[in-house]
């Protein structure tokens, strides 16, 4: 009779993944599927029929929950009064407007740039849409004759590129941080110095 | 035998139900009178780094908000001027005011003057200053007579029900386009003819003028 309930409870859905009750063969071989299971013992029924293993519903933390509760509560009256304190208004915001605007500046207007985008056989003409000279949107430049304000896919995607983390964000000169300057002045001396013998012996590596 | 409750417990239910409701009447009314934006916002006049007074430039020397606000009827947002702004004019006039040093600082080194905002729609608010200024709502009708102000004060409650309020009726709140940065302009002085010229104009500029006042929640809750 125990063994038939037991048995029942195997059945059973389960929140832990019991292994589901194989079909015992008739006759021949009886497989098991731990050392436990085959000796039969005790500690092993015993995990078999409870859900959960021990002590996982009880909470036997010193800190126990009135306790945290009372530490909490207490913690949001402190809050609260430090609410009340400060005026009960919304935060102060600052406005920062410019020491001096740019010539023709509108916030909240977007600005549009004409660029155009180098391809193999030549470049593509683009009008860039930018808030607060961010850039936003990619359109073709329907103003010049090459595209009739057309683009490609590349073009369309390439507005990604200008938020990609792993774009330089930093002038390096065998592989150290350089100043902005620096790597200008550098650059101007090679340019100096190849514009001697017309560029000879020169290549850009660009990844 | 003795009663068990002392003979005042008689009074316990009228005293029950009368102090219910007039606790409950009073947790309402406090609430609607001190937590809405009649009372948290209308009065708030933070002090400002710089002391601009708006009564002395726009009442006494007459300037245009649009000189310094000047992008309201382009852009969603009314600008605050940039130094270069003041400087146009102070370069000239008071140039070594002690009050305007952070203005002259400013300007030289391009750090921004740190203006404490008072006038703010919730950010789940949608509010365009063009599209109402070119449809003839003055900058008075919700930001109060600043023309007077030595420093300036929130002075609508710029709660929902006042925007609603100018939506509902939008006939009743339109002025002629020319009119709009002349905050103590008026139709009349005779309220009734004022009333009259106001309506004739405020229905015909609506119809004219497209004026779609819409109600519907994604006009601001966008």
């Amino acid at each position: 009779m125990e063994s038939e309930r037991l048995a029942e409870l195997l059945r059973l859905s389960s929140m832990k993944t019991i292994p589901p009750p194989c079909p015992e063969p008739e006759s021949g071989q009886k497989y098991w599927r731990s050392l436990d299971q085959l000796a039969d013992a005790p500690e092993f029924r015993q995990w078999l029929e409870r859900e959960f293993p021990d002590g996982a519903s009880e909470f036997t933390d010193p800190v126990s929950r009135r306790k945290f509760v009372q530490v909490m509560s207490a913690s949001f009256l402190l809050g609260g009064l430090g609410v009340l304190g400060s005026g009960c208004r919304r935060p102060e915001e600052k406005i920062l407007p410019f020491g001096k605007m740019p010539e023709g500046y509108v916030h909240g207007v977007p600005q549009f740039f004409a660029t155009a985008m180098p391809t193999r056989g030549g470049a593509i003409p683009l009008l860039v849409k930018s808030h607060e000279n961010r850039p936003v949107k990619i359109e073709g430049n329907p103003d010049h004759p090459d595209s009739n304000g057309s683009t490609d896919t590349f073009a369309q995607a390439s507005i990604l590129s200008l938020y990609d983390p792993d774009r330089a964000q930093r002038y390096t000169q065998g592989g150290n941080t350089i100043s902005k300057e620096k790597a200008l002045d550098t650059l101007t001396n090679v340019a100096k110095e190849f514009a001697l013998n017309r560029g000879a012996k020169v290549a850009f590596v660009m990844e | 035998m003795p009663a068990i409750f002392p003979k005042w417990t008689n009074q316990l239910p009228f005293i029950l139900v009368v102090g219910g409701l007039l606790t409950a009447t009073s947790v309402i009314g406090g609430l609607w009178y001190y937590f809405t934006p009649k009372y948290t916002r209308v009065g708030y006049q933070p002090i400002q780094p710089v002391a601009f007074p708006h009564s002395v430039h726009v009442d006494q020397l007459g300037l245009d908000c649009r000189y310094c606000h000047n992008a309201v009827e382009t852009s969603w947002y009314s600008n605050v001027p940039s130094a270069n702004t003041c400087m146009n004019c102070h370069n000239q006039v008071l140039k070594d005011d002690p009050k305007l040093a952070l203005v002259r600082e400013s300007y030289a080194s391009g750090k921004p003057i740190p203006w404490v905002q008072i006038h703010k729609v919730p950010d789940y608010v949608y509010f365009n200053h063009s599209v109402h200024v070119n449809r003839g709502v003055s900058c008075v009708k919700c930001h109060g007579e600043i023309n007077k102000m030595d420093e300036v004060y929130h002075a609508k409650p710029l709660s929902m029900t006042f925007c609603l309020d100018c939506h509902r009726n939008p006939e009743l709140n339109v002025r002629p386009n020319d009119k709009i940065t002349q905050l103590d302009w008026n139709w009349d002085a005779d309220p009734h003819k004022a009333a009259d010229m106001k309506l004739k104009f405020g229905q015909e500029a609506v119809k004219d003028w497209k004026v779609n006042a819409s109600q519907n929640c994604s006009a601001c809750h966008r």
